[in-house]
């Protein structure tokens, strides 16, 4: 069965949004990008329920990027229910954040995260972050059997 | 005059000498009577002293012409006796003195108990002069002479006038030996007393003045110090920081008890630490205790100790107490200040987490959408426009960097300090090699020298060399041979350390600017900058406890030097 190597951004800010399609985009990243915009709706589209209980099974997530302030669900405690969960504990999760706290940086590998990326001011550098990003998580990674 | 005369003459002659020449030494005169007696009357010759109610004689002297081979006789002399049984005191208590010249011609054993006679008969006791010695009627003792020598010729009235003047020779020689020996014991006596008022004068001087020496200490002692009674723990001594302390005179305390003196539930806890002392027999610190005075309540840190008598019972409770209320009032500004500091620090926390992300993301937005405005308007813009949208970017991105520097400044400040091991001149090889990497062809030569491994936060000294050596790596950016040495030498006991460079330097009249926020000595198009890292070092340095300075001259360079507090410290 084929699948569809979907990239999902979790993400409430929309110029954020706008400017990590961008970055992906300039960094020749093709695959689909599924947005949802705080932690309830990542988790029920990751664990296909509620609004995303009709979702697609072939649509795997290949990488998360998650940001850490969030809604309703604040990044951390996604990042903690994805890896508490069977299905998803294997997933590639890269926290993408403007936080320089040292202290989520060390909650954030903690809890498993496989990259931590801050988003620089300058949009250049940016660019450079998601395409070592996408070459790393969507070209070299191997995607987990299954 | 006859021989015997003569002889009997020389005989008392020498005994009148011998008895004066011992007037001074009782025993000694006593050994010369029956001596001399002895000698004089060719006989043997004891003496016998009344005990002070004259009902007995005690024998104190004998001396034996020829002494019997069993010595029983002696022995029996030696014996003390009543007057009663004395062979005066039963043929002549009246008279005091009785003779026999020869009992195998008296009628002696009809007139002495039969003990006696056995006695005198079996020792071959052939006759004897006995005396009582009497001077100004008193009865001193009994000089006896007993001839028991076959060789010799019976006593006669002769040997007894000679018998009775030395008996009263004797009997004044130790009247007066008596005499001189009492008022020698009444003089060695009064002597005595003298000396023993005399050391009382001395010692109670001494205690007086070892009693004088500990007031003046306790005096001057600036903290209370009482002393009660262990029974009724009344107060039996108090200085004058007690007195001060209360605002109560010494003679209002003395004497009183805590419940004459302080209301009755601080008399109590009071009381009960007494006890407690005492009964412990253990000195007990009384951290905080409040205490009502003549100016209010004061609170006192109170050491209370026993004092043991010489069997080991409490005797007496010595108190110890310092006033702590200053110290304790400043204790609560302090704990309220560092309430508020950090209440103050955790909403700088809150603010710089709020700055970091909340200012970044729009900051991102104006810098990304300039670019994304370039990317797909960039023709239509024109080149003033699109110059424009460079001059956004770049004012986001200064911004951007102005407000990471700011935020690590506030964590330079905020996090704990973590000192290690650590080589200052590899901490500036990597700064350096990492300022290389972005700038791959300049070429600055590294120097170090002396010791430059210490103890000192890792991350914080990362944070400084950063700036420290990214300011010398910026200035020295328009010179050949730039060069950067890093050194340390031990100044008055304390290592400094210094980073030189030969860079454009800076003119000291700004110096004291130097290490101020936002401060800047050159124009951002000449060397830019955010004007917050050497700020940042000073803060750094400051939590190591250090102290940092610079020296500066236009053209000619810069030197940072700095030291870290007590590196042994953790």
């Amino acid at each position: 069965m084929s699948t569809d190597r979907v990239i999902l951004l979790v993400e409430d800010n929309r110029d954020d949004e706008e400017l990590t399609l961008r970055a992906l985009a300039k960094s020749k990243i093709t695959n689909p990008v599924v947005v949802v915009r705080d932690g309830v709706e990542a988790l029920d589209w990751m664990f296909r329920r509620g609004a995303y209980a009709a979702r697609p099974a072939h649509q795997v997530p290949q990488v998360v990027l998650l940001d850490l302030k969030l809604p309703k669900v604040d990044g951390l405690e996604v990042l903690r229910e994805l890896r508490a969960n069977e299905g998803t504990r294997l997933t590639p999760i890269v926290i993408l954040t403007s936080s320089v706290e040292e202290q989520d940086l060390i909650r954030g590998y903690g809890l498993g995260a496989n990259s931590y990326i801050r988003k620089p001011v300058d949009f250049t550098q940016f660019v450079d972050a998601v395409r070592q990003l996408g070459l790393y998580w969507l070209v070299l990674n191997q995607p987990i059997p299954g | 005059m006859t021989d015997r005369l003569r002889k009997a003459l020389a005989g008392v002659s020498a005994a009148a000498t011998a008895f004066s020449a011992q007037m001074t030494d009782y025993d000694a005169l006593l050994e010369a009577i029956v001596t001399s007696c002895s000698r004089a009357l060719d006989a043997t010759c004891t003496l016998g002293l009344f005990s002070a109610d004259g009902v007995t004689i005690t024998p104190v002297a004998l001396s034996s012409v020829r002494p019997t081979e069993d010595g029983v006789l002696e022995g029996l002399l030696r014996q003390p006796r009543t007057f009663a049984q004395s062979l005066v005191g039963q043929l002549a208590p009246g008279s005091g003195s009785a003779f026999v010249s020869d009992i195998a011609c008296s009628d002696l054993r009809a007139q002495v108990n039969p003990e006696t006679y056995v006695a005198i008969e079996r020792f071959g006791v052939r006759g004897f002069i006995s005396i009582t010695m009497r001077v100004r009627g008193e009865a001193l003792g009994v000089l006896t002479v007993l001839q028991h020598d076959t060789t010799r010729a019976p006593l006669d009235d002769f040997d007894r006038e000679i018998a009775a003047h030395l008996a009263n020779l004797a009997s004044f020689a130790l009247a007066n030996a008596r005499l001189f020996r009492r008022a020698q014991d009444e003089l060695a006596g009064r002597l005595s007393a003298e000396q023993v008022a005399e050391r009382t004068r001395t010692s109670e001087l001494r205690a007086v003045q070892a009693n004088a020496f500990i007031d003046a200490i306790l005096e001057n002692i600036p903290a209370m110090v009482f002393v009660k009674d262990a029974d009724q723990l009344a107060f039996v001594r108090f200085n004058r920081a007690g007195e001060q302390l209360l605002g109560i005179p010494r003679n209002d305390l003395i004497g009183k008890t805590d419940f004459d003196l302080f209301p009755k539930d601080e008399a109590e806890f009071f009381v009960a630490k007494d006890r407690e002392t005492l009964r412990n027999q253990r000195m007990v610190d009384i951290p905080e205790e409040p205490i009502e005075t003549a100016g209010g309540t004061r609170w006192l840190h109170t050491r209370k100790v026993p004092i043991l008598d010489e069997h080991g019972e409490s005797r007496y409770l010595l108190g110890i107490s310092h006033d702590i209320t200053d110290h304790k009032r400043d204790m609560v500004a302090l704990v309220h200040a560092r309430d508020a500091a950090e209440a103050a620090s955790s909403e700088l926390e809150a603010f710089s987490y709020s700055v970091a992300h909340d200012l970044r993301a729009p900051l991102r937005a104006i810098d990304g959408f300039s670019q994304a405005l370039l990317d797909e308007l960039g023709d239509e813009l024109g080149e003033t426009g699109r110059g424009y949208a460079h001059r956004v970017r770049s004012s986001a991105q200064r911004m951007g960097a102005l407000i990471d520097d700011l935020l690590r400044l506030s964590r330079v400040t905020r996090s704990p300090l973590h000192r290690e091991r650590l080589d200052l001149g590899e901490l500036l090889r990597t700064t350096i090699a990492a300022l290389q990497r972005d700038d791959p062809d300049r070429r600055v030569e590294i120097v170090t020298a002396g010791e430059l491994v210490t103890h000192g936060d890792p991350r914080l000294l990362a944070i400084m060399f950063d700036n420290l050596a990214g300011n010398a790596w910026k200035f020295t950016s328009r010179r050949a041979g730039a060069r950067i040495a890093l050194s340390s030498e031990d100044r008055d006991g304390e290592r400094v350390f210094s980073i030189a460079d030969n860079g454009v330097g800076f003119d000291m009249a700004y110096v004291d600017k130097l290490f101020g926020v936002f401060h800047r000595l050159h124009a951002d198009s000449d060397f830019p900058g955010t004007g917050v890292g050497l700020a940042t070092v000073q803060r750094v340095v400051a939590r190591h406890g250090g102290r940092v300075w610079a020296r500066g001259e236009v053209g000619i360079g810069a030197t940072f030097s700095f030291t870290l507090g007590d590196t042994k410290r953790t």
